[in-house]
């Protein structure tokens, strides 16, 4: 069976925005990472792990889905 | 650009490794014999010395200039990704020594392949990992 391959996708620049234009500084040290792993996920250039995922949504106070998506190559 | 302290330390350990090692093979490798010569094992001591005060001194300016030094998960999975990648190299690089030494005669050859091998490992680990820090992980 062959791998299947997909993109993580991320609506973290929408939800920073409605979110009083949250910087990414500010949301990194409410999450507990750097600035530049934000950064590198909003950019999909790093996939966080379960842990971190669900950080970042609860700070948003939304669920997953609405932080995250998943769409196949 | 605007790199975090991991990266200006990866960048500072792949520049002054790349320099320590080519200064040493500029100056050891030029009529070289079948062994190891005393002013060749004083040239690596001199060199390893500088590249030791050059790393430790460029460190001190770096935490200076940047009071960020936290890590998180990212730098990890890159670090533990970039290690690995290292790791064949020299894995590859122990056997071509092991290969060198019983096929040369006296202790040159073995101890610089096994030497450049360490270099390359080094290179090969810090610069995926800055490759991985720009282009993703």
């Amino acid at each position: 069976m062959g791998k299947r391959t997909g993109v993580l996708t991320n609506d973290l620049r929408g939800l920073r925005a409605g979110h009083g234009e949250m910087t990414q500084q500010e949301l990194a040290d409410l999450v507990g990472v750097t600035r530049q792993t934000v950064n590198a996920i909003e950019g999909n250039k790093y996939s966080p792990s379960l842990e971190v995922a669900f950080r970042i949504a609860r700070v948003f106070g939304v669920p997953m889905e609405r932080v995250f998506g998943y769409v196949e190559e | 650009m605007n790199m975090s302290f991991q990266e200006k330390s990866l960048w500072l350990v792949f520049l002054s490794v790349l320099a320590f090692s080519a200064f040493y093979f500029a100056l050891a490798l030029p009529g070289a014999g079948p062994n190891v010569m005393p002013g060749q094992v004083a040239l690596f001591v001199a060199a390893i010395v500088v590249l030791v005060v050059a790393q430790v001194a460029g460190h001190i300016v770096i935490a200076i200039t940047d009071r960020r030094t936290g890590t998180d998960e990212r730098d990890g999975r890159i670090a533990l990704k970039g290690t690995r990648n290292g790791a064949y190299v020299l894995a590859t690089g122990v056997f071509l020594a092991l290969c060198a030494g019983l096929v040369t005669e006296g202790n040159f050859v073995f101890t610089h392949v096994l030497f450049g091998s360490w270099v390359l490992a080094q290179l090969v680990e810090t610069g995926s990992q800055l490759w991985m820090y720009r282009r993703g992980v």
